[in-house]
């Protein structure tokens, strides 16, 4: 069908369905506007939402899958947001898991209308984003990389990072140094020491 | 193992020598060579002597298959030195000893020819359970398994999936558990019960100090005798303590009020004082964590750190306690430039303050130089001794006296002396103490003219001294260290980065300076908390000199800090037994060996341990003919007197109520309960599946429902319910996914820490794109634990905070906006949400109908290279990660690295040049700079 042309790209379109929806009064930070499209939410050019309390899913279990078949296969990313506002939730939850393998939905869970608005806030303003963020960012200091490699074992907290790197001057010094050697650096008992030592010696792979 | 009092056990078919003296523990031991059960013994009445003595009975036999479950590597030593002893003592020629199973180095092929030839093995859980699933280790071979640690093994645990395994193939061999530790017990609804039903036992033995039998054998006319001395803290030590506790209240208090809606009415003070109240706290908030705002995590964080300097201010010396504070307070102290929010709230109250100034004034005072320039203050050395180092010189004396006085009466024990304190650290310090106790540094030259008696009181100040003299060289480097690890917050906020290295440095010394003229004594930073404080280069070169050595301490040899042992030989001889005064630290257990062995006829007990009082009493009980006298020492009104009242107290309430729920216990044991994966009527009922109700597939149901299973995995408790689903758990090594529920689905499994984390590192993107590569329908698990809050939503409120979600803003690091980056990355990714384990394995049940089963092996073969080894390109963890926080290293270039090189510290090791082939030139300076800065040198 025809979407209205004069939508512009940086508004989240509300199918007219959603009027009284307690997640609308939420959605504030983002521009909103009525509009007559297939979905609940449409999101950009590939993604749409379709809303679904888990409170009427319970009294209406046959809606959402008229809901999805409307879809018409539409939309390359079609998300299920879900409001879990009952709180025997398990047997809906399992039913939806296996739906969305067999519909090509993508569910995703909201426990309050707020947060159900805050994902339909973020599906638009990230429509165009870069992935770089879940990608892995590293640290950018000195400071935080040399904390974070030497705090991989679990037992060891950063103040025993900074204590072990002053007591040797430098990591290669800390990795080659000998547990009794480390042992004698303040705040590290035995068991920070075994850890360390086991850490830094134990071989990365695997060997059967 | 002296086999003084050792008994022989008449029972004609094992003729077999035991060493268990005491009558209780005979007892017992007749009781488990009966029964299968479980044994509930207090710490310290040995228990590892009885396993010991059991496991020799059976090995004695030989013939037998043996597993220990549960044991850590100090037990698995101590039991295999037992074994053979007890083998070499009852010359049993069929004994085979203890074969540990404990990493994965030993390949399947030994593996299995060890366990076809049978003995006794202890095999680490995760190894265990692979082994038992894939037919390696066959459950009906097995004559019987020992769970140590019994405590541990709740439903969700792998040990009670191996025991789950063990008794559903095998319904004869014996099964006896054991536990030290009755807490867990009482913890819960009718929590023993449900242990009873994990562990698969119908009989409990429960055996308190307050036992009648045992408490017959231990109180009987060969007391030891026990002299306690309670010692003083200083007016210092105390301060310091009222302060830190006050930390903590505060602490608490902002807990409280940062995460509104949680219980924590019994969050007080005096739960602080417990052992690990830390623990308690992180536990309460356990359920919520993935919700709570990163300044309660900070509190709790802090909480631990405040814990930690509890118990320092008790074992450290001053120095050390100083040394210690000084690196707290460089690690926490927050960036120049950042506002009062985010830091932790303690740095900020006149109680740290008070911590920092009296630790130091403990150290050094300054006091007002008389003359013409009286504003400048000159320090000078305090070095406050810790009370108990007087105390334990007159204990000695006192030892010293009575052995001259009363030559005391022959006996077997050796006339040594035994100090036991908390760790190895406190060891290191007693024996420091002890030996330079009686030298005198001799700087007041003047006073000593006439003969003076408190001259030979046994003093610390040589090597207080010392210590000192070693502090303020750390120091001088300390305050270069921490100026170049964090001058660098300094630089990116001021916003003038300055990308030549060059004039950095000379930024930097500047700095360095300039802390230092901020004056002595930690003042205010501009933003409220407690700033670092250096003291003027003057005054620490006059301290320096008013510590430097003297004759007389130049005489002593250098210090040893560690002795390097190597050429012992040649430089060391035996003592005789009678001289020695043996400082050890307690190992649990292990104590006993020590008696044992040095069958000491003085203990001191530098420190307060309850199970070693206990093992003290066995061992006094179970030798008629040694005298032993303790001296047992603690601080009164210290933390540590409370927690060792509390733990005793706290030992004989779980008892008590123990018995209680035993007598009152409903056990509707169900020892045949196999599962239903035997039911034949189950099998039947899955043949006719109901679901293919529209003509279905008949195939994907005639053979029983398979999961693989990442061997990896088993940490998790998904592959036991899985298990108890009735569903064909197949361990493999995966490269791609977690779990593999059909042909096409595979599921990667994150709890919700796991996700988190596998954001920021950028894993979870990497291991989408290869599910995506190699699987039709790949899911991402998000799975809640049971008793955690089943909601991503934080406490803060979220309306308003629309300034992260700008697009320019796509490093918002909120759980939800990365969820919502991966959906977008990922259409076709579907996302299971499930609130349990328990839930999952339902969910997996579903997904798997109607689909057919998946194929290990090719599931093993996705994501390898065609031409390697599947063993080759299996990793541990540990060091992986630690890779992977290296400057320089990427996902691409790690596993490059890992293959070539063996571990950590060979990368640590190498120069650019060497690196260069493996992960190009940048990449190589990053590492090596990385690992090769010197944090001393200014110009790095």
């Amino acid at each position: 069908q025809a979407l209205p042309s004069r939508s512009s790209g940086s508004s989240i379109l509300v199918s007219s369905r959603q009027k009284g929806n307690p997640v609308l009064a939420c959605l504030r930070s983002i521009q909103w506007e009525y509009s007559d499209i297939p979905a609940d939410y449409g999101l950009g050019q590939t993604t749409c939402a379709l809303f679904l309390s888990l409170k009427y899913h319970r009294l209406h279990p046959e809606y959402i899958y008229t809901r999805i078949r409307n879809l018409q296969g539409k939309y390359n990313l079609r998300i299920l947001l879900t409001l879990v506002d009952i709180p025997s939730h398990e047997d809906a939850l399992r039913e939806l898991s296996k739906t969305s393998l067999v519909n090509n939905v993508t569910v995703v869970l909201a426990w309050s209308a707020a947060e159900a608005a805050r994902y339909l806030e973020l599906y638009k303003s990230y429509e165009h984003a870069g992935f770089a963020a879940i990608r892995g960012q590293q640290a950018t200091g000195y400071a935080e990389r040399l904390v974070e490699f030497v705090t991989v074992p679990r037992t060891v907290n950063k103040a025993d990072a900074v204590a072990l790197v002053s007591a040797f001057g430098s990591l290669r010094h800390a990795v080659n140094a000998t547990p009794e050697q480390i042992g004698v650096v303040g705040g590290w008992g035995e068991k920070k020491v075994r850890a360390w030592c086991r850490a830094v010696e134990e071989p990365f792979r695997v060997r059967k | 193992m002296p086999a003084a009092g050792a008994s022989q056990v008449a029972q004609a078919a094992q003729p077999v020598k035991l060493s268990l003296p005491l009558v209780y523990q005979q007892k017992l031991f007749e009781e488990l060579r009966k029964d299968d059960e479980l044994v509930v013994l207090a710490r310290g009445l040995g228990l590892i002597r009885l396993l010991t003595n059991l496991l020799h009975s059976y090995d004695a036999a030989g013939n037998n298959l043996i597993v220990i479950v549960g044991a850590v590597d100090r037990e698995n030593a101590w039991i295999g030195e037992a074994l053979a002893e007890h083998a070499a003592i009852s010359m049993s020629p069929r004994a085979r000893g203890l074969t540990v199973v404990n990493t994965d180095f030993t390949s399947v092929a030994a593996r299995e020819k060890m366990y076809a030839a049978g003995g006794i093995f202890s095999v680490t859980s995760r190894i265990l359970v692979v082994d038992m699933l894939t037919g390696l280790l066959n459950p009906e071979t097995i004559t019987g398994m020992i769970v140590l640690h019994a405590d541990r093994v709740v439903a969700t645990s792998l040990e009670a999936f191996i025991i789950r395994i063990y008794r559903q193939k095998n319904k004869v061999g014996f099964l006896k558990a054991f536990s030290d530790n009755p807490d867990p017990f009482t913890i819960g609804f009718s929590p023993l019960a449900n242990m009873m039903k994990n562990l698969f036992l119908r009989k409990v033995s429960l055996w308190p100090r307050f036992h009648a039998h045992v408490a017959e054998a231990l109180e009987g006319k060969k007391k030891a005798e026990v002299i306690e001395l309670e010692v003083p803290m200083t007016d210092a030590m105390r301060a310091i303590q009222t302060a830190v506790m006050e930390c903590v209240e505060v602490s608490i208090h902002e807990l409280k009020k940062g995460s509104t809606g949680l219980e924590m009415d019994d969050w007080n003070l005096d739960s602080a004082l417990l052992k690990n109240f830390d623990v308690i706290v992180r536990r309460q908030l356990d359920p919520n964590w993935h919700r709570v705002s990163w300044k309660t995590k900070q509190i709790v964080n802090d909480l631990t750190v405040l814990r930690g300097m509890l118990q320092s201010i008790l074992a450290l010396d001053s120095v050390s306690f100083l040394q210690q504070l000084d690196t707290i307070h460089a690690a926490h102290s927050p960036p120049p430039g950042s506002t009062r929010q985010t830091q932790s709230p303690w740095l900020f109250l006149d109680a740290a303050q008070t911590i920092f100034d009296t630790a130091k004034r403990r150290v050094y005072s300054s006091n007002q130089k008389a003359g013409p320039d009286t504003n400048i203050d000159s320090l000078r050395p305090v070095l406050e001794e810790q009370p108990k180092w007087a105390v334990l010189a007159d204990v000695l004396e006192e030892i010293d006296r009575d052995l001259y006085f009363e030559p005391a009466v022959r006996d077997d024990s050796n006339g040594t002396i035994l100090i036991m304190c908390a760790d190895t650290n406190t060891c290191r310090q007693l024996r420091d103490y002890l030996q330079t106790m009686h030298v005198k540094p001799r700087t007041e030259k003047k006073v000593e003219e006439f003969h003076d008696p408190e001259k030979d009181k046994p003093s610390a100040s040589f090597m207080m001294r010392r210590k000192l003299r070693n502090y303020l060289k750390w120091k001088r480097e300390f305050a270069q260290v921490s100026a170049t690890l964090f001058s660098e917050n300094q630089k990116a906020l001021s916003g003038a980065v300055d990308p030549r290295k060059g004039k950095a440095s000379s930024n930097k010394r500047r700095r360095v300076r300039g802390g230092g003229t901020m004056g002595a004594g930690p003042g205010r930073l501009d933003n409220g908390s407690i700033g670092q404080y250096f003291e003027k280069p003057g005054e620490v070169a006059e301290l320096m000199a008013d510590v430097q050595m003297t004759e007389e301490e130049a005489k002593q040899k250098e210090d040893v800090i560690m002795d390097p042992m190597e050429d012992m030989d040649d430089y060391y001889q035996l003592y005789e037994m009678q001289d020695l005064v043996v400082i050890h630290a307690y190992e649990g257990d292990l104590d006993e060996h020590v008696l044992e062995e040095i069958k000491p006829k003085y203990i001191i007990m530098y420190e307060p341990d309850a199970s070693f009082i206990r093992r003290v009493e066995v061992y006094r009980s179970s030798h008629n003919d040694r005298n032993v006298k303790v001296y047992f020492l603690y601080y009164g009104g210290s933390v540590e007197e409370q927690r060792y009242l509390s733990t005793v107290r706290r030992e004989k309430d779980a008892y008590t109520r123990l018995i209680k729920e035993r007598a009152s216990m409903s056990v509707v044991m169900t020892v045949d309960d196999s599962g239903p994966a035997d039911d034949p009527q189950e099998a039947f009922l899955r043949t006719i599946n109901t679901r293919i109700a529209g003509g279905g597939r008949l195939a994907a149901t005639a053979q029983p429902p398979r999961v693989v299973v990442d061997v990896r995995e088993f940490r998790s408790s998904l592959p036991s319910l899985l298990h108890g689903r009735a569903m064909i758990i197949v361990p493999c090594m995966l490269t791609v996914g977690d779990y593999i529920v059909s042909p096409h689905i595979c599921v990667e499994r994150k709890s919700v820490s796991d996700l988190i984390s596998s954001f920021k590192d950028g894993r979870l993107y990497s291991q989408c794109e290869a599910m995506f590569a190699h699987y039709r329908s790949p899911m991402l698990l998000i799975e809640f634990d049971q008793n955690k809050s089943f909601t991503l939503e934080p406490f803060a409120d979220l309306s308003g905070s629309m300034a992260s979600v700008s697009a320019a803003n796509a490093g918002a690091n909120d759980l939800q906006s990365k969820i919502v980056l991966l959906t977008l990355a990922f259409p076709k990714l579907r996302i299971i949400w499930s609130s349990s384990p328990y839930e999952t394995a339902e969910i997996f049940e579903r997904l798997k109908a109607q689909e057919d089963e998946p194929d290990p092996i090719a599931a093993v073969r996705a994501g390898l290279d065609a031409d390697s080894l599947v063993e080759e390109q299996a990793f541990n963890a540990v060091p992986q990660e630690m890779l992977a926080a290296v400057p320089g290293v990427n996902a691409k270039n790690s596993v490059t690295l890992a293959l070539k090189t063996e571990n950590i510290k060979e990368v640590a090791n190498m120069t650019a040049l060497e690196l260069d082939p493996m992960v190009g030139r940048e990449a190589a300076a990053k590492i090596c700079a990385f690992f090769g800065r010197d944090l001393l040198e200014n110009d790095q």
